[in-house]
């Protein structure tokens, strides 16, 4: 059979009044597809959904469904091609279960909105698909989250759509009924050829049961493939930013995706310290990233009121700290010094260098003599306030003697466990 | 096996509740329906010459017959026109506290309708009353709108839209009170009258031309009425669903404003029955707007006549302003509807 094109994206970039969200995203899912949509939160995935909908129209681009550009598409026409469940349907008012599936039967009903025994039929047939016959006299608004999704779900059924987006909508069920309404969607995909775009958060749920997937980051599509294309642990780790892991069983061939909390339960108190410099909050996120990975922290020096100073007195990391606004003096140095040495390695934060903090990198000098390893945030130069441009020069004079640079989050978390593997 | 057997009962089980529930509304239906005949029939046996049937031998007989008769139009035309307007606004705006006052338009109306009661005389202001009324009022509501769009992209949220509802509302006020004070005696007179709020027969033109445009709107309203159910759902989901969901919000709010002006250039500025009138038939029967908005429209009609009753018969010869009697009325009686029946009305 030929597969026709169910939905295509062309060069399209979307968003809202000020806020460009979509950039310049092409993809083609075939009809009888089951393609899960995969990114972290705020990458575009909804404003896509939006966009495939019709609710948005493009800045630029063309959406096709089954051909036709969906801003032309009637409603009515558009209704029986694609359905969408959202995140979350809410209801003020106290429809009843029937009373709210019946719903998807809007756009083809007469102008009285006389169901037919057609509607009345897809009703029914949607209603018992997704389990919820039994709750057909109860009030919508009465029923649990799980139960309002599978509403929601046999709402969307009732259009009889030939593709079905869901917008997390399975994220909020408990075990049982996600894997029940993701077994509803594998038999209409398999038996019906509906097509289905499933916005996922779960990696390896999503792996088991789609055809493809489509990776988004930061408003663009950056991969799109088979699952075993698209999940690769370097650039999954880079666009979640975080360190995730994945393992296929070499029995089923089923992918398996863990992340940070996984590897941190397996991996016990790291024993290893690091003294990270810091200032103007930019150690807030290193010291809470180090912390959860196991390190112990010191940090130093700052100036008190400073926040990160607050941040480290919050979070019980040791601190050498000077007077607020005052140039870092030697007394306070040679206190800093000391934890350095106690130290395993030192990390400079993004912090802004001017003539009083200047003196925090003989610290890192210090850790590079006595054979420590030492990551530099990259970009000092744009953060160089210093009479001419003193700390980048002692930043190109530290890389030269062995400073690693460090760019994000996840790449420095990895450098840093480098040594201890071997 | 037994599990099967399980599902099939609970179907049975259903279907058995479907008819009793059917059985069970359609005679709330009757109930509804004597009690509105009956309360008609009550109110027009009340008024300040006394409680009963008029002496119909004396001449003054059938003239106050006729009068509690046209007064009963009065009330019909203008508690349905509230009602109706209410429901529409309370789902487009999937607010329970929307209605035409809320949101500024009963305001927008009435400083049109002031102004044409100073300015013109005779059977033109008569005429003309109901259509400045409505231009006035949809210009408030444009207003409003444009107030609440104010920083949001796009649609503005329902909060935003009765915030400045509620100050555009007082602003329209404000004015209508410096024209009357800069008004002469007479004009100063009428316009206060008007704004008690009162049933007492309009021109028979006005009555007709309002009656016209009040079945246009109903009749346009109940037509929605399908897509007003999938509009409770929000506006994304109607869109998703197949309906033009601006041009249905757009085409509700007009005539839920028609409604709203009609009302007010039919009998002032009478509150409460476009709150409590569509909360009281949700709670009866439920929120499908198939049968809510004709349901609204009578018993919204039905209520305001009974309280006109209850205004020109407790102190007579005083008559007292009925928007006071709806509102001590309405009130408590909605309380226990609200404290009891919420559950199905309504879930905020």
């Amino acid at each position: 059979m030929m597969q026709h094109d169910a939905m295509t994206f062309k060069n399209v970039s979307a968003g809202y009044k000020q806020r460009k969200v979509l950039d310049n995203v092409s993809f083609t899912v075939k009809e009888g597809e089951f393609v899960s949509l995969i990114g972290p939160n705020g990458c575009g995935k909804s404003t896509l959904l939006k966009t495939a909908a019709a609710l948005l129209k493009p800045l630029s681009g063309t959406v096709e469904l089954f051909g036709q550009d969906v801003q032309h598409i009637k409603p009515a026409l558009r209704a029986s091609l694609l359905g969408v469940v959202p995140q979350k349907i809410e209801s003020p008012m106290a429809f009843t279960v029937d009373q709210i599936v019946m719903n998807g039967r809007i756009s083809s009903m007469g102008r009285w909105g006389n169901p037919s025994p057609v509607d009345h039929d897809l009703v029914e047939r949607s209603m018992i698909y997704t389990d919820v016959l039994d709750l057909r006299e109860r009030f919508f608004t009465e029923l649990s989250g799980g139960e309002q999704q599978r509403v929601a779900l046999a709402m969307v059924l009732a259009q009889d759509p030939k593709i079905i987006m869901l917008d997390e909508s399975i994220s909020h069920l408990d075990i049982n009924h996600r894997q029940e309404v993701l077994q509803i969607l594998m038999n209409l995909n398999r038996e019906k050829q509906m097509t289905i775009l499933l916005v996922s958060h779960d990696l390896t749920l999503s792996a088991g049961i789609s055809d493809r997937f489509l990776l988004m980051e930061a408003g663009t599509l950056v991969k799109a493939g088979t699952p075993v294309e698209v999940l690769e642990p370097v650039v999954l780790s880079r666009v979640y930013n975080c360190d995730l892991h994945v393992q296929q069983d070499p029995y089923t061939g089923y992918l398996q995706v863990t992340g940070a909390i996984d590897s941190l339960r397996r991996r016990q108190k790291l024993n290893r310290s690091v003294h990270v410099i810091a200032g103007g909050g930019s150690g807030i996120e290193l010291y809470r990233r180090l912390l959860i990975e196991g390190y112990e922290v010191t940090t130093g020096v700052l100036n008190r009121l400073d926040s990160d100073a607050e941040a480290a007195r919050a979070l019980n990391i040791p601190a050498v700290l000077e007077q607020p606004f005052s140039p870092v003096g030697s007394d306070v140095i040679a206190q800093a010094l000391k934890m350095v040495d106690d130290a395993d390695a030192v990390i400079l934060s993004q912090v802004p260098f001017g003539s009083g903090n200047l003196v925090n990198l003989t610290l890192a000098e210090a850790a590079l003599k006595s054979g420590k390893p030492v990551f530099l945030a990259d970009g000092i130069a744009t953060r160089d306030y210093t009479e001419g441009k003193a700390a980048l020069a002692f930043s190109t004079r530290l890389m030269q003697s062995g400073a690693n640079a460090w760019h994000s989050m996840s790449e420095l978390m990895t450098h840093l466990q480098l040594p201890q593997n071997r | 096996m037994s599990m099967k057997r399980l599902k099939c009962s609970a179907v049975n089980a259903d279907n058995s509740f479907t008819t009793q529930s059917r059985s069970r509304v359609a005679l709330r239906m009757l109930l509804f329906f004597s009690a509105l005949m009956a309360l008609l029939a009550l109110s027009m046996l009340l008024g300040p010459s006394g409680i009963g049937i008029p002496d119909m031998e004396s001449p003054s007989g059938g003239a106050i017959l006729s009068l509690r008769f046209s007064r009963l139009l009065m009330g019909m035309m203008t508690g349905a026109a509230l009602s109706a307007s209410g429901v529409v606004f309370q789902a487009l705006l999937r607010n329970p506290l929307a209605e035409p006052y809320v949101l500024g338009v009963s305001g927008g109306a009435g400083l049109g309708a002031t102004l044409t009661i100073l300015a013109g005389t005779g059977v033109l202001a008569s005429f003309s009353l109901p259509i400045v009324a409505f231009v006035s009022a949809v210009v408030t509501l444009m207003v409003v709108y444009g107030i609440a769009s104010q920083g949001s992209s796009g649609q503005p949220s329902v909060y935003s839209l009765i915030l400045s509802g509620v100050i555009v509302s007082s602003i329209c006020s404000s004015i209508i009170m410096f024209l009357v004070s800069t008004a002469s005696v007479e004009g100063m007179h009428n316009v206060i009258w008007w704004m008690l709020g009162s049933l007492q027969p309009v021109s028979a033109g006005q009555q007709l031309l309002s009656a016209a445009l009040l079945f246009g709107a109903l009749a346009g309203i109940w037509l929605l009425s399908p897509r007003l159910n999938a509009l409770a759902l929000g506006r994304e989901m109607a869109h998703y669903q197949g309906l033009h969901a601006d041009l249905v919000i757009v085409v509700g709010l007009l005539f839920a404003t028609l409604l709203a002006a009609i009302a007010v250039s039919l009998s002032g500025m009478i509150g409460f029955v476009g709150l409590i009138v569509p909360h009281v038939m949700r709670a009866i029967f439920g929120p499908d707007h198939r049968k809510l908005v004709p349901l609204a429209a009578l018993g919204g009609g039905v209520f305001l006549v009974v309280c006109d009753a209850v205004a020109r018969t407790l102190l007579a010869p005083v008559e007292i302003p009925v928007g006071v009697v709806t509102a001590l009325a309405g009130g408590p009686f909605f309380l226990i509807i609200l404290q009891r029946r919420m559950k199905q009305a309504w879930i905020a």
